[in-house]
């Protein structure tokens, strides 16, 4: 793996691998590269199998990142190929490339990828139709940003009868209500002072 | 298409003839023996750690308290409520149940046509399976918490026995991340510490490496955090929920690391005192040791002026006449008492209330008096020849203090608590620098298994060439003239008599005489009140010898509180707790003499 | 004997990328939804066919009738709390999911897994291997109206789930491969009340296969209906029996060896005609190979040893930065698990790799124009599809 990403290396920008296992590799390449090297590995270098084809919200960053896991299975070596996509709020926004040509497959990925992450690939077939969601208007789900906890909470109804509570908290108010909370007493500094 | 293509489907029909394979009666299958069914709590082991609950993926499970189980040492009285409506039944709450007494039955079936039925207390709420021994149980040991506790690097017995140097070395980075990653965060050793540290909060902290934030959370509840983080009782570490199923996590430790691992010029910036307009109020505090100190600590942090008056040469108290110096030394405690110092705490040494000042002087010149004497004279045994044994207490001090003391050969010491082993320890050690040689004997009445030392302070003084002989009575101690020269002990059949009053009884047959040129008598102490004056003692009021005070410190004298040992149980923590309780009530008095005066 | 050769002669021109243009209005186009409510259909998802008689000229998969979000509830969960919800991606063979997941966490956070816990990993995973076979050879009798077989094999599995119930503690959804290893040893007794299930197994599979494929039936409705052109394979990402089938022997187990596999000995079976009747009789055979596998490893795996290593606290376990993708061979194809960490106590992305999304969206509605009504049940159900592995 480390000889042919050598190779590669001649004329892509390869970003430094992680060998991640002896079968298993990840590399960052550029988005206008990645058409070629796909291309080149698919029909030169025996990487025939598209595994799957994902993307991870680096919101803290401002990055989606794509990743495309192909396989060599005569060579047993998983390859994985990172590009990263500037990330735009307004969904549909950031655009990746249709690699359906390539492998036909791809385009249920990339339909996918727009209705749960936002990401549009122009020119791949069918890719703004609903896939999963029917008539969902809120944030694309799978963005870091939508919040799961509060949407259900919004949704759905909690079943009355519930309540916890916390062990020290109940201890405290149990066993010694009166002592000095040290936060209270940093509290009362300020009341004190007033 | 072969014939055999249509005739073979037929053979089917040989299946008309066979038993049907229908279970018959679905209802009443038993399932497997580690089927995951409903749920079964052990109340007597259950401590309502919350564990369960904080590792439920579904929020399924809620702590709640419960009628019968009530908090205490240990337990926080709560147990978990399952809503089945949730629950997945993975079992991860199994899995991670501190003491074992969570655990699932295989019973599966249970039809109710109220919704609300499939919410209920495991344990409390009694249920058809509750004594069903078949069911989901971990395999073996806990593995999803750590159950060991991370090693200790110390000095090796042979390196510490000629010095004084400290003997534990402190946690390495990767021990105690080991040690801090063990905790679960339930909380239930914060009621134990008598200053109820916040211990969850600061072991996240040195999860994290935040140990600059870890030791301003350990200064939210205690100024003596680098001394208890060495010499703490750890009271904390007996209601550990680790201690369960493994060792208790090493709380104390870990608090010595984080106070080990902040630069000491660090401490100043990160300890400020609050900023609040000064009051114009004096508080007069008796004795640096850490229950008056505390409270100078907390009330110099609130505007108020503290002056503390000690009567030995340097403050610290018990911390430094009292404990060796290779158990805390004393660069860390003068490190520690010169934080509490940047509060504006004034500190007079060698100022002896009832020699160099009265307490009449102080009653007038400050708003507010504290009496923190502490311990430090040693109790006797009164038996013949106790007028030529040594106080404990008295010679560890002197140690301290750099003074002369007499080391001879053979020394015998009488009791079984940590002053005990501190004072046969340090005499060990002076006798292997004088002798090259250790010659220390420890006799107390209990057995070994009770006595009142920390079980590592036992096990240090063994290692040392200490040697114990438990279950014996000091007899007489003897004499050659003026020279003592051992000490006569009887085997003890019973510390107490049927009521459980001190009146031991003694195998005379099983007499001993423990050759010795210095017996040492550390069976307790007591404080020196008569720097009060008899006008005061008068005064005040008393309970069975001590100063009456109230739930804050308070005596029946308004202007006078009495905190640390000479009110309380001997340690640091615990005087640590007074300190900021009286600290707290003298506060209290004051502001309302401002609004007064306003 | 019944052949269908559609007369296309009333048909319009197809259109530029070779698809008709269909116009509902002429009424000579129907529109009907096969599921999601239908005996022929594998779980909850729905193929809108358009008809004109009884051909079928176009097909659309529809999914989302039970998408939970799984891979985003995942990443709210620590690494720990993942465990339990990661084998409901998939019901009927739930323990790659467990696998799978376990074993990527194990590599992140690089913890070492006894030797026995693998040995028994594996065992579970081709019992799962054997009740989801069972599944496919009942589903593909039922919806060529076979159901007989389809109520031997859902017997035998219920048998093999009796055997998971004294295993892991549960019948369905096992949740006993945690990170680390498995949760309990074999049960005393285990090995011979297997060797009873796999008897009863092996007799009725002998009364299947007379019925399957020594069936005049069968072999009709089947033979040369649903070919996949191998040529598409790599196209559409096509794995495990359905590849097989067309005489790829693609096979994870030995391309790429986990757990023990690289211990034990058997043999991929291809077939070449990429049939219905060849993905099921590669279905049969590899279900035999099953069969003797289940045995091998009872009588290789190690006697005693350890199955569970201990973990870092899990109630605030954290795991570096980085990503791996841990792949496994399940009944239906590569199945595998992308996960990606950040640093925090929480997954940043699980991303779930089912092998019927591919097979059961791109290559079924390539495969669905042209066929007849009655062989898109037969069709769907001989790609051995799982719905909730395309939605999570």
């Amino acid at each position: 793996m480390r000889e042919l990403l050598y190779r590669l290396k001649d004329r892509y920008h390869l970003g430094t691998p992680t060998f991640q296992r002896d079968d298993l590799t990840f590399v960052t390449v550029k988005r206008d590269e990645l058409r070629a090297i796909l291309t080149e590995l698919r029909d030169v270098e025996g990487f025939t199998h598209l595994t799957f084809l994902t993307a991870v919200d680096w919101i803290e960053e401002g990055l989606f990142q794509l990743t495309y896991m192909i396989n060599n299975r005569e060579a047993n070596q998983s390859l994985g190929l990172r590009v990263m996509l500037t990330r735009e709020d307004e969904p549909g926004a950031t655009t990746g490339d249709t690699i359906h040509d390539l492998w036909p497959t791809a385009a249920t990925y990339q339909r996918e990828l727009n209705e749960m992450f936002g990401i549009n690939f122009p020119g791949s077939p069918r890719v703004d139709e609903e896939f999963i969601l029917e008539g969902w208007t809120d944030l694309p789900p799978y963005r870091r940003d939508f919040d799961t906890l509060a949407y259900s909470q919004q949704t759905y109804r909690e079943r009355p009868g519930r309540g916890r509570s916390d062990p020290k908290a109940h201890m405290q108010e149990t066993l010694y209500p009166d002592y000095p909370k040290p936060r209270e007493a940093a509290h009362a500094h300020k009341e004190e002072a007033k | 298409m072969s014939l055999r293509d249509v005739l073979s489907p037929f053979t089917a029909w040989k299946h008309v003839i066979d038993t049907p394979v229908t279970i018959q009666d679905p209802f009443n299958r038993e399932a497997a023996d580690r089927y995951r069914g409903f749920h079964q709590n052990d109340m007597d082991k259950c401590i309502g750690c919350g564990s369960c609950e904080e590792i439920c993926q579904n929020d399924a499970i809620d702590m709640v308290p419960v009628e019968g189980q009530n908090a205490g040492p240990g337990d926080s009285g709560l147990r978990p409520m399952i809503d089945y409506g949730r629950c997945c039944w993975c079992a991860l709450c199994v899995d991670v149940c501190m003491t074992g007494s969570l655990t699932m039955s295989n019973e599966y079936t249970w039809v109710d046509s109220d919704p609300d039925a499939f919410r209920f207390i495991p344990g409390v709420d009694g249920k058809s399976w509750d004594l069903e021994p078949k069911g989901y149980q971990r395999e073996d040991t806990r593995r999803l918490t750590g159950t060991t506790r991370a090693p200790m690097g110390e000095m090796e017995p042979e390196a510490r026995i000629g010095n004084f140097d400290e003997i534990v070395d402190g946690f390495t980075r990767e021990q105690a991340v080991i040690e801090a990653d063990r905790c679960v965060e339930c909380g239930l050793c914060v009621a134990t510490c008598p200053a109820h540290m916040d211990i969850p909060d600061y072991i996240s902290k040195v999860r994290d490496g935040d140990y600059e934030g870890g030791l301003q959370i350990l200064y939210e509840t205690n100024p003596f955090s680098q001394a208890c983080g060495r010499i703490c009782t750890h009271k904390c570490e007996t209601t550990c929920a680790a201690m369960h199923e493994g060792d208790a996590i090493a709380i104390r430790w870990l608090k010595r690391d984080i106070t080990d691992n902040v630069p000491r010029e660090r401490y100043f910036d990160l300890i400020q005192k609050p900023d609040v307009p000064e009051t114009g109020q004096k508080i007069a505090v008796i004795g640096a040791g850490p229950a008056g100190l505390t409270t100078a600590y907390d009330l110099a942090r609130k505007g108020h002026k503290v002056v503390v008056f000690e009567a030995l040469d340097k403050p610290g108290g018990m911390m430094r006449y009292g404990i060796p110096e290779y158990r805390l030394p004393y660069d860390v405690l003068d490190h520690e008492i010169s934080v509490i110092e940047s509060m504006g705490v004034e500190i007079r040494c060698n100022m002896r209330v009832g020699h160099e000042i009265s307490m009449q002087q102080l009653e007038k010149a400050y708003d507010a008096v504290v009496l923190s004497i502490g311990l430090h004279q040693g109790r006797s045994t009164r038996v013949p020849g106790s007028e030529k044994a040594e106080a404990a207490i008295d010679l560890l001090r002197r140690i301290t203090a750099g003074e002369e003391v007499p080391v001879p050969e053979q020394v015998a010491v009488i009791g079984g608590g940590n002053v005990a082993m501190d004072i046969a320890r340090s005499m060990a050690r002076l006798q292997k620098v004088k002798y090259d040689k250790v010659g220390v004997t420890i006799t107390a009445l209990e057995e070994l298994d009770r006595f009142l030392a920390d079980a590592e302070e036992i096990k240090e003084a063994q290692e040392e060439g200490c040697v114990i002989y438990p279950a014996r009575g000091p007899q007489e101690i003897t004499l050659e003239g003026e020279n003592v020269t051992g000490l006569r002990t009887w085997k003890v059949k019973a510390i107490f008599d049927d009521e459980g009053r001190f009146a031991p009884k003694y195998d005379e047959a099983d007499e001993m005489v423990h050759p010795a040129q210095m017996v040492v008598e550390a069976i307790g102490q007591m404080s020196d009140i008569s720097l009060l004056g008899a006008e005061l003692t008068e005064k005040l009021e008393w309970n069975r010898g001590r100063i009456m005070i109230d739930a804050d410190g308070q005596t029946s004298e308004a202007w006078l509180w009495a905190a640390g040992d000479v009110t309380s149980g001997p340690d640091v923590i615990h005087a640590v707790a007074d300190g900021h309780r009286v600290a707290r009530s003298v506060g209290k008095m004051l502001a309302t003499k401002r609004e007064k005066l306003q | 004997m019944f052949s269908f050769k559609p007369d296309r002669s009333q048909y319009p021109e197809p259109g530029p990328d070779g698809k008709l243009e269909i116009d509902l209005e002429t009424g000579k186009y129907l529109k009907l939804w096969h599921g999601p409510n239908h005996p022929g259909i594998t779980g909850n998802m729905s193929v809108e066919l358009t008809v004109c008689g009884d051909e079928v000229v176009d097909g659309k998969t529809h999914v989302g009738y039970l998408h939970r979000g799984f891979e985003k509830l995942m990443e709210r969960r620590t690494f720990i709390q993942v465990f339990p919800i990661v084998c409901r991606v998939c019901v009927p063979e739930p323990d790659f999911n467990e696998y799978c997941y376990a074993a990527a966490v194990e590599e992140l956070a690089d913890i070492d897994v006894p030797e026995m816990a693998n040995w028994i990993r594996t065992l579970i995973l081709e019992m799962g291997r054997f009740n989801s076979y069972m599944m496919a050879m009942g589903g593909i009798s039922g919806a060529l109206g076979l159901g007989v077989v389809g109520q031997w094999m859902t017997y035998t599995r219920d048998l093999m789930l009796d055997r998971f119930e004294e295993l892991t503690g549960a019948r369905i959804y096992h949740m006993f491969i945690l990170p680390g290893g498995v949760r309990a040893h074999l049960p005393e007794g285990f090995e011979a009340r297997m060797e009873e299930v796999l008897q009863t197994a092996e007799k009725y599979l002998a009364d299947a296969e007379k019925l399957m494929f020594h069936s005049s039936v069968f072999k009709t409705r089947t033979k040369g209906v649903g070919y996949i052109d191998p040529a598409l394979f790599e196209r559409y990402g096509v794995t495990g029996p359905n590849a097989r089938a067309g005489g790829v022997a693609k096979d994870v187990r030995k391309d790429s060896p986990y757990l023990v596999y690289d211990q034990l000995e058997f043999t991929v079976h291809t077939e070449t005609e990429s049939d219905i009747y060849a993905r099921t009789l590669v279905r049969y055979k590899d279900l035999q190979e099953t069969i003797q596998l289940i045995r091998q490893i009872l009588r290789k795996m190690p006697k005693t040893g350890e199955v569970m290593s201990n973990l870092p606290n899990v109630l605030h376990w954290k795991i570096p930065r980085g990503e791996t993708y841990i792949k496994g061979e399940s009944s239906r194809g590569e199945y595998g698990y992308y996960l990606v960490t950040d640093g925090t106590g929480y997954p940043r992305r699980i991303n779930v790799r089912g092998p019927s999304y591919t097979h059961a969206m791109a290559l079924l509605e390539h495969l669905i124009p042209g066929t007849n009504i009655s062989d898109v049940a037969a069709l769907m159900v001989s790609l051995h599809t799982y719905p909730p592995e395309i939605e999570r």
